[in-house]
């Protein structure tokens, strides 16, 4: 590769004020949201428009330099961080929606488009982009696609791979695919869900054809308190086994209460050691019945108190509260690392208490405030990153949370994505013949390893030198 | 649970068998119970029966995940989860008592309860196969989000056997509804363009829709409350319709020797001149017997859709990208053992290299 006859390509078609290469002006791009990882690349593209992502995958390709796609970076795990050598191809102005469909229920956007954004614009036609990641005000819908991100109501609603419908992207070698429909069915390999969740690996996503949900006639929401983690956590599959999927159940723990309610005042209970919040929505009749249904269930789970909210002021603010938790913590705490793990829900309670008894091991705290109803942990580790040592035995610990749901039978990530973060907890959850058949999978759509080729996938030699170092430390 | 579903694991000599193939460089058509073969989707010289490997792996109601093996009998699993009730959460066809999960799976149909619901595609959530160099290899799991690594369980669905043979696989489950109705009404072709609006008005509760001669009959599905409360404002007839002969294709419709299916955007007008039609997902699919494949093909794709052929006159295959369907099959298949004439036929896997 030669970096000066790549520049050169890129200058001849690029307009000036899209390329990037002045230290100054590259520096704010070195990380994602993760920026324990960062590093500075060759050149930024802001790219207007699907021409210029061609033309960059395609002089990528020429001269066999790596290319890295970020939308907004608003991502968790250091997928979007640079590579030293390599462009970075920032998505994040192409933000366009392109058409809302009312019959079909959807809507063509660019990949820059942000989350928010498109549920905004679909209201006046009673719709709604159901995925909402707890980042949604800033997260681009082409990140959203590439992490297959969740959210908070995607156990009723289902994650991004559910929610979209079509995609165009940009191959490794500069050509332009169209994938899936409006049609309800595609014919051929899945090739959209594919893409989903390849964080950037696999190719660059250029439209995105959104599936709009009808907003829910009645929203209500429930907030019940328990004296133990436990009976909380039992909670959640009661509510399940009771033939009730509710549009969201989130759990928040005490450490986390406090720091929330310290912050927002949400009127959280200061005294119980956990809280379930759960939101029930669709036709109000079903709203009613499920209600009923969903606060027997709670009183027979040893919940101490029940309530409902009053109306849709007192919704917004126990809802503020869940969503402001991870500053809330911030203020607490001078540092801390929020890692996403799965684990079976009935699981919750036990994973629950070992990451209490892992973190005492390490002499640190964990907040939770997580999105039980789909099993996904969110612990917060808390740290003063001035401590010495403190940074490897965080380490340490987010190692012993994940690797813990992978034995409880669960996943290192849910919603966050591998990244770089992941990497090595990749070689745990995955044998030497899975991850060659991941690899394989990336060599055979991007033959010369070009996009993203640090992440998500770690090399087997990798992964053999992190299993003995894990068995080092038993 | 044993009750329900025999117990046999059969993966070790099926994962020999592959090897041994792998050996001798012998093509495998893989074959569950073979009752989708009226449907044009059974390999010819099917050689690698996964009938056998059969039997529930887990399934706790909690989690609303089942994971069976790929011989499991469809319709013992559909009584299991009944018994608890639950159900798939996706409408999965089931042409026979002895349709098995694998089939269903590797077809990736979905019944005419998907428009309002979720794809099948949708409700895997994990699956452990062997793949083209012999392996046992496992994706995704039994848990509801998971994103580390590609998702290699979902790609199975739909892919005809063609990237390995499928030893066991976790779908996502659903809650049986408390009540079920359909409602009957008389309603010509020319007039259901006014109709769907108002099915949309009928959401959440709507379930599922179907419209042949002359009659459109919508399935309320939900709980009782709800539904006793909408129904006699409702109009139409209550009547016994058998949604399962719709779905699992049973019906004497579909016993025509020329058979296609259209799918099609939402509301696609679409006047179709030869063969008689049956409709559902609110007319985004078509089933036509006795049509002209080759016109309809054009009429579909003309309107951004595209034809199925189950019976008659086969139509040249439509896949996206045909050339990553072709590295993804080397990718999991290098030697080419699994279903070779299926990939073909059906992802054009032949020509223009």
């Amino acid at each position: 590769m030669s970096a000066e006859a790549l520049l050169t390509e890129l200058r001849s078609r690029l307009p000036a004020e899209c390329l990037l290469t002045q230290r100054e002006q590259i520096a704010p791009f070195e990380c994602d949201a993760l920026p324990v990882y960062c590093s500075r690349p060759l050149a930024v593209v802001l790219a207007q428009s699907e021409a210029h992502v061609v033309a960059v995958a395609t002089a990528c390709h020429r001269h066999q330099v790596p290319l890295v796609t970020r939308g907004a970076g608003t991502g968790l795990s250091a997928g979007a961080k640079p590579i030293e050598a390599g462009v970075l191809l920032v998505t994040a102005a192409m933000n366009r929606i392109l058409e809302l469909d009312r019959d079909a229920m959807t809507a063509r956007v660019e990949p820059g488009a942000v989350n928010l954004q498109v549920s905004r614009a679909a209201a006046p036609l009673g719709l709604y982009y159901a995925p909402d990641p707890s980042s949604q005000i800033a997260c681009s819908i082409g990140g959203n696609v590439a992490e297959n991100a969740g959210g908070v109501h995607c156990l009723k609603y289902g994650v991004t791979v559910q929610n979209v419908v079509a995609l165009r992207v940009v191959t490794a070698e500069g050509q332009v695919v169209l994938l899936g429909s409006q049609c309800l069915s595609q014919p051929g390999y899945d090739l959209l869900a594919l893409l989903h969740g390849s964080e950037g690996c696999l190719g660059i996503i250029t439209e995105v054809t959104v599936k709009l949900t009808p907003l829910p006639e009645d929203t209500r929401t429930l907030m019940a308190d328990f004296s133990c983690v436990r009976a909380a956590s039992d909670a959640v599959s009661a509510i399940v086994r009771a033939g009730v999927i509710p549009a969201a159940l989130e759990m928040m723990d005490a450490l986390a209460i406090s720091a929330t309610e310290a912050f927002c005042h949400a009127g959280y209970a200061l005294d119980a050691a956990a809280i379930l919040i759960i939101d029930l929505d669709g036709d109000p009749r079903e709203v009613e019945a499920e209600l009923l249904l969903v606060e027997e269930v709670l009183g027979r789970s040893g919940a101490t108190r029940v309530q409902l909210a009053a109306d849709d002021v007192q919704r917004a603010l126990w809802w503020k509260g869940r969503k402001s938790a991870f500053p809330a913590i911030g203020r607490l705490s001078p540092d801390y690392y929020c890692i996403d793990g799965t684990v079976p829900r009935h699981r919750i309670g036990d994973v629950l208490e070992a990451i209490q008894s892992f973190a005492v091991n390490y002499d640190l705290r964990v907040a939770n405030v997580f999105h039980a109803g789909d099993g996904n942990l969110h612990p917060i580790i808390m740290f003063d990153g001035r401590e010495p040592d403190v940074l490897e035995r965080v380490e340490r610990l987010a190692a012993d949370i994940l690797e813990y749901c992978i034995a409880v039978g669960g996943s290192i990530t849910g919603e966050h994505g591998v990244g770089l973060e992941k990497i090595n907890q990749m070689a745990v959850q995955f044998s030497d013949a899975e991850i060659a058949q991941f690899m394989a999978i990336k060599e055979a759509l991007d033959p010369q390893r070009l996009l993203n080729p640090d992440k998500q996938i770690p090399e087997l030699a990798r992964c053999q030198e992190y299993r003995a170092l894990r068995r080092s430390h038993e | 649970m044993s009750e329900f579903c025999a117990e046999h694991d059969r993966s070790t000599r099926l994962q020999a068998q592959v090897q041994e193939a792998l050996a001798g460089a012998q093509p495998l058509g893989i074959v569950g119970s073979g009752s989708r073969a009226s449907l044009g989707l059974v390999p010819a010289g099917a050689s690698l029966s996964v009938a056998d490997h059969r039997g529930v792996i887990d399934y706790q109601p909690d989690e609303l995940v089942i994971r069976a093996r790929a011989g499991t009998r469809l319709i013992e699993l559909e009584h299991l989860l009944a018994s608890h009730g639950q159900r798939f959460a996706a409408d999965i066809p089931v042409p026979t008592a002895e349709s098995t999960l694998g089939g269903a799976i590797a077809c990736g149909w979905d019944g005419p309860a998907r428009s309002l619901g979720v794809s099948l595609r949708d409700t895997v959530l994990g699956c452990r196969l062997v793949n083209g160099r012999g392996e046992i290899v496992n994706f995704g799991g039994q848990v509801m989000k998971n994103v580390a690594g590609y998702d290699l369980s979902r790609l199975q669905a739909g892919a005809l056997g063609t990237l390995g043979v499928i030893l066991d696989v976790s779908l996502r489950l659903a809650p049986l509804p408390e009540k079920q109705v359909t409602r009957a009404f008389a309603v010509r072709r020319e007039e259901l363009e006014d109709w769907w609006p108002r099915c949309r008005e009928l959401r959440p509760l709507l379930s599922a829709s179907c419209w042949r001669d002359g009659q459109l009959y919508l399935r309320l599905s939900g709980r009782a409350g709800a539904l006793d409360q909408v129904l006699p404002s409702m109009g139409g007839d209550d009547i016994a319709f058998d949604w399962k002969a719709l779905r699992d294709l049973r019906s004497d419709f579909f016993g025509a020797t020329g058979l296609a299916c259209l799918f099609l955007p939402p509301r696609t007008p679409m006047a179709i001149q030869e063969g008689e039609t049956l409709l559902d997902w609110e007319g985004a699919r078509i089933w036509v017997r006795g049509g002209n494949h080759p016109e309809l093909q054009r009429a579909v794709q003309d309107a951004g859709g595209f034809l199925r052929v189950l019976r008659g006159e086969a139509v040249p295959p439509v896949v996206a990208a045909p050339d990553w369907h072709r590295r993804l099959k080397q990718a999991f298949d290098p030697r080419g053992i699994f279903n070779p004439a299926i990939f073909s036929d059906q992802f054009g896997g032949g020509g223009e290299h």
